[in-house]
């Protein structure tokens, strides 16, 4: 084959996994949105493996976005829950799907992630505020 | 006439050897030094080349290249606090217990 292949638990150098934290950390202090990362493989339907994943997440789940990558079978869900749904609909999601996908054909895994994530954020609309205290 | 024959004389000394005022020439290269100058050091340069730049991505480690495939165990950044009972249902037709999920949101892709 030539290319040798990536041992487990070396996906990501130590470096490239403070980009992809750095990234988080940054769509939940500036945007208030909590992004989880997977990457793995996604078994049988990519898509309903990706919302158990969401799933799992538990009280944060509705509040969250899951960005769940399979780089075997090359494919990205992006799983939005109900109060996440309302400030990120689903054509920004498509549009850092996108911008992933770009970055994963060029074989950029860490960075893909790390730049979708900040997509994300950045179309994070801001809740709408309440202003129950004003008549 | 004497002075024209000098001149000729002189002429064939010059043309005999070529060779200018002040100018002397050295031994000559040998084979060995011809191959060390003119293969050797640029197989060294190249070598060096080489070196910095097999260096620079080696130490980056083993990279991801599409259509490989992958081998690496699942990573999950931000996830929950035990992620292999998760990971390792995945596949199984679980219960939607909540129903957060589906009725959101989202986005597939491929590349």
């Amino acid at each position: 084959m030539g290319v040798a292949p990536v041992p487990a638990g070396d996906a990501f150098t130590a470096r490239q996994q403070d980009d992809v934290a750095r990234s988080i950390r940054i769509a939940g202090q500036q945007a208030h949105l909590p992004v989880s990362v997977y990457v793995g493989a996604l078994e049988g339907d990519s898509r309903s493996s990706a919302q158990q994943l969401h799933a799992a997440l538990g009280a944060e789940a509705a509040r969250s976005v899951l960005v769940a990558v399979d780089p075997a079978s090359r494919r990205i869900e992006i799983v939005t829950g109900t109060e996440a749904h309302r400030r990120l609909d689903d054509r920004a999601a498509g549009l850092a799907a996108l911008t992933m996908t770009t970055a994963f054909q060029a074989g950029d895994l860490a960075g893909g992630i790390s730049s979708g994530v900040l997509a994300l954020a950045e179309h994070a609309r801001t809740p709408p505020s309440l202003h129950t205290d004003q008549p | 006439m004497p002075s024209v024959t000098a001149l000729g004389a002189l002429h064939a000394l010059g043309s005999a050897n070529n060779y200018d005022d002040g100018q002397q020439p050295g031994p000559g290269l040998s084979l060995l030094q011809t191959l060390l100058i003119y293969v050797g050091i640029p197989a060294l340069v190249f070598a060096v080349i080489w070196v910095l730049v097999a260096a620079s991505s080696s130490s980056r480690g083993p990279r991801y290249r599409p259509g490989v495939g992958w081998w690496s165990a699942p990573v999950w950044f931000n996830g929950p606090a035990e992620p292999d009972a998760v990971v390792g249902a995945l596949g199984r037709p679980a219960p939607d217990s909540s129903g957060n999920t589906v009725r959101g949101g989202g986005a597939s892709a491929r590349w």
